[in-house]
């Protein structure tokens, strides 16, 4: 597994506490100014644990040794990862790793691969109990690319690197040249991998965001109905309904105070933000209208499905935004499993115990209907704003699939009015929203300037519950 | 050279960019029809519009050139 060069950076000396690989000054730097404690001896393990704080929200934190042997994992330091998730599991307190390490150590041979392996068990025990977050400062190889990968939210800052097997591998095996930050640099996991939900600038700036994920995790508050403000969202749909818009002034604008978007740059068809509504922590799951025309796809399902699993497993309730034209249709889709992967979606929702809202904002087709936390899928309550539409397929596409016939007797000239009555007939027929009352499929219209006390309202009165699972990393 | 390429099969609705043009990150390039929606195509880095390889009424398939940026 181990990849990089472990030679022994560097010894003992007087400049060591100044060393910004020192696993206690990186732990110092995430944790509230005087509320680190070790709860693992400092030695030549490579690695270092301790509890503290963050915004006074009791968590576990541990970190890498990158000054010993690159950071490089062996028996002992795997010992002290395990024992702060030991830690963490009996606190029930977030978890945070800060990761900076070439992988398994070499010269301990098969004993690393298993002391590695229990930390990933020690993962997996813990997954969905207590929130874990890890923070990739440094390269992050082989073993300790597996790490992060099996916890709940991943930030990435700039000299962060994730790969499996490095450049020098890469390149000996396949022949392809590349440099570690092509390989698993913050632009490949933004973009293309979906290995990272958070990219920063800055180890600083990585630290500052997992802390207020860890806040908005460890520390969910209560929902303050009284003190909802309401935001005219009038505006914020195109007159053509055809339009593209961008869908995060409204999440922005749900939320008391901008959230944290996870995977901004990957699947954005979908956006999954965590944030405070009326005080409270909440998911939010929108289609992006302005990507893909808002239609979901394989890995936009794949990433609102882990999204919801995981808010679910920890208590937070969501707020769904629908304005979806259906699934993306085409070859590459159906091979790339959209069947598969977008049942992880249908699976995510109908599975979550957490209270969660919908709101149809102006569109919801065929099985992105379904998928989108419908009433079948259980939703707590669903709302729509006047202007949404539903159905298996838009009416004039309807009409000319079931009434084919009757539109190729006329004449072409004519063509286009017949559409128009018939698509109106059948509108009458399939009822849209008023229909969808009736079924009792959506429960209230309200207007846009009324939506964000509505949803509260929900959030306020619904019986809290979380999901009895883990997040596995879908 | 930046590609910018179909995401999805559609029709090519309306161009937006010139070539020349100097274009900022999320600035729209094309827009596309599909599934009864208009589909804007954004630039994902700043640069400048070097070629447009597509017409308005072409059909594109997901993975077609659409156009290229130079950074």
């Amino acid at each position: 597994m181990t990849v990089l060069d472990n030679r022994v950076v560097s010894t003992a000396s007087d400049e060591e506490a100044a060393d910004p690989r020192d696993p206690q000054v990186r732990l110092a730097a995430l944790l509230d100014e005087g509320s680190l404690r070790l709860i693992t001896p400092e030695d030549t393990s490579g690695a270092l644990a301790a509890m503290g704080r963050v915004e006074g929200v009791p968590v576990v934190a541990f970190c890498n040794d990158a000054r010993t042997q690159g950071g490089a994992m062996g028996s002992a330091g795997c010992e002290h990862i395990v024992h702060a998730y030991d830690v963490a599991v009996r606190e029930r307190v977030p978890i945070i790793g800060i990761w900076h390490s070439g992988g398994a150590r070499i010269p301990e041979g098969v004993e690393s691969l298993h002391a590695v392996g229990r930390v990933f068990a020690a993962m997996t025990k813990a997954s969905g109990v207590v929130p874990q977050l890890s923070v990739v400062v440094g390269p992050a190889a082989g073993g300790a690319a597996y790490g992060p990968a099996l916890t709940d939210i991943v930030v990435l800052a700039d000299q962060g690197r994730i790969f499996v097997t490095g450049p020098d591998v890469v390149h000996s095996v396949t022949g392809e040249k590349i440099d570690m930050a092509g390989l698993g640099g913050p632009e490949p996991h933004s973009k293309r991998s979906g290995v990272v939900h958070v990219v920063a600038k800055s180890e600083p700036e990585a630290l500052v965001q997992a802390r207020r994920l860890a806040v908005l995790l460890g520390h969910q508050g209560r929902t303050r109905a009284s003190e909802v403000k309401e935001i005219d969202f009038s505006d914020l749909l195109p007159e053509s309904p055809r339009r593209a818009y961008d869908v995060k002034p409204l999440v922005k604008g749900l939320l008391d105070e901008p959230g944290v978007e996870l995977h901004p740059k990957w699947a954005p068809n979908i956006v999954t933000t965590l944030g405070r509504m009326a005080g409270r922590t909440v998911g939010v799951i929108a289609n992006n209208p302005m990507r893909l025309g808002g239609c979901l796809d394989a890995t936009s399902a794949e990433k609102a499905a882990r999204f919801v699993r995981m808010c679910d497993a920890f208590g937070v309730p969501l707020v769904v935004l629908v304005d979806v034209p259906g699934y993306l249709p085409g070859v590459g889709q159906e091979h790339d499993g959209v069947v598969r992967r977008g049942a992880k979606l249908l699976h995510a929702f109908a599975e979550a115990s957490v209270p969660r809202v919908t709101l149809i904002t102006r569109k919801a087709y065929g099985g992105a209907y379904i998928a989108m936390n419908s009433r079948s899928l259980g939703a707590t309550r669903v709302f729509a704003w006047p202007t949404a539409e539903m159905g298996v397929m838009g009416t004039k596409a309807a009409v000319r699939l079931l009434k084919r016939r009757q539109l190729a007797a006329v004449s072409e000239e004519e063509r286009p009015a017949l559409e128009e009555r018939l698509a109106a007939e059948y509108e009458e027929m399939t009822g849209g929203l008023a229909r969808a009352m009736e079924l009792g499929v959506v429960d209230e219209i309200l207007e846009p300037a009324n939506t964000r006390g509505a949803i509260v309202k929900v959030l306020a009165q619904a019986t809290p519950a979380r999901g009895a699972h883990g997040n596995i990393p879908l | 050279m930046a590609e910018i390429r179909a995401e999805m099969v559609a029709n090519v609705w309306k161009i937006i960019a010139a070539e020349g043009d100097t274009v900022e990150e999320g600035d729209t390039i094309v827009i596309l029809e599909s599934m009864k929606m208009e589909i804007p195509v954004l630039a994902e880095d700043p640069g400048v519009v070097a070629q447009i390889k597509v017409a308005e009424g072409d059909v594109v398939q997901e993975g077609d050139l659409i156009a290229l940026l130079d950074d």
